[in-house]
């Protein structure tokens, strides 16, 4: 599991140079369907975490993802 | 070639290996296959699923061999050491594939690999191996690649899959002109959404609003794995004795607007 790639996967994601923990997912200019499908499939890929995209409709914050991701995939 | 009496499709006599075989569309293609006479070596790499499939076979002599596909440069001692218990093959169908729903910026070129990995080179190597004449029976040969229609129509959050079924497409028209003379048809069949566990992790990412859209796009609502399975039978039989090279769209209608 990769872990330190996180912030920065998200930043390619998102298509933004750096994210914060307290970044908000939704108020980025890249938040779209597509974007949610990306970070579906970093869950899965990297954390083997199922995230729907009803789940991730309900995680705020760039560190919120992170504690689900990582709580998930132990 | 068929007199009555028989099923069409009747493959008593024969023998195939089933990829994928644990769950989906392989498994109802195994089911299809035993209740339509033939012996069959299943394979897959989750082991649980695959002695339940074996326990769902009609018939007797059918064989479990799991195998990770992932590890191609093996495929062909793991061939010839199952069929040299079990006996040679009529031929294969080649269900195991992993999904990837993915934008490009999220795929990795690792992941893009895997993908191609599992659902291409793995095909390739099944076919390059069954050649062997340990392996190959010499008649009726018939292999049958599982393909996506995702290969055939664009879609976003597709490209490292929609390469993957490429290239099988492309591996079924090649190989059908070079295995011709060999008596070894070959050909793929094209699915459009399909009701399985993989089916389950790709619309995970849907929500409402997208999965009403993607069922309607299938003008004969999403797919049963025995839609499948009876294709894959179909090109396996000699029904479709006159049939190679080609990639049979069942799709309930996905791909025709
Ligand atoms: N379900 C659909 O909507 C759909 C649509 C088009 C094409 N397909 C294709 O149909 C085929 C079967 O899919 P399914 O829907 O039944 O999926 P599934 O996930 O139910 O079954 C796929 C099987 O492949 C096996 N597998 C994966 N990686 C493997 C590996 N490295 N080695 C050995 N086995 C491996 C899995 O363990 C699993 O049992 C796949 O090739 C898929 O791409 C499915």
């Amino acid at each position: 599991m990769e872990k330190t790639g996180f912030y920065e996967a998200l930043a390619e994601i998102l298509e933004v140079e750096k994210v914060g923990d307290a970044d908000v997912l939704r108020e980025f200019d890249a938040w779209d369907s597509l974007t949610k499908l990306s970070i579906i499939a970093l869950a899965d890929s990297d954390y083997r975490t199922v995230l729907t995209a009803k789940d991730l409709d309900g995680i705020a914050t760039v560190g919120d993802l992170k504690d689900r991701l990582e709580k998930n995939g132990q | 070639m068929n007199d009555g009496g028989e099923h069409p499709l009747d493959l008593r006599g024969r023998s195939y290996l089933v990829t994928g075989a644990a769950s989906g569309i392989g498994r109802a293609t195994a089911v299809r296959l035993s209740r339509l006479g033939a012996r069959l070596i299943c394979s897959d790499l989750e082991v649980p699923g695959l002695e339940e499939t074996l326990g769902g076979l009609r018939g007797s002599g059918h064989i479990a061999r799991p195998f990770d596909l992932r590890n191609v440069d093996a495929v062909a001692s793991w061939l010839g050491e199952a069929c040299s218990s079990f006996g040679q093959l009529n031929g294969f169908v080649h269900a195991a594939g992993v999904p990837c729903v993915c934008p490009v910026k999220g795929l990795g070129l690792d992941r893009l690999r895997e993908v191609i990995l599992v659902n291409a080179e793995s095909g390739f190597a099944l076919a390059k191996a069954f050649v062997n004449p340990r392996t190959f029976a010499g008649s009726q040969g018939s292999i049958v690649f599982i393909s996506s229609v995702m290969s055939l129509v664009g879609s976003a959050a597709s490209a490292g899959y929609a390469m993957s079924k490429g290239a099988l497409n492309s591996l079924t028209r090649a190989l059908a002109l070079e295995y011709a003379n060999r008596k070894i048809r070959v050909n793929a069949v094209a699915p459009g959404f399909v009701k399985t566990p993989m089916f389950d992790k790709t619309s995970a990412g849907w929500d409402d609003e997208q999965r009403r859209r993607v069922e309607a796009l299938h003008a004969l609502g999403f797919g049963e794995p025995e839609d499948i399975a009876n294709a894959a039978a179909f090109l396996l039989a000699d029904e479709s004795r006159w049939i190679t090279g080609t990639v049979m769209v069942v799709d309930g209608g996905y791909s025709a607007q």
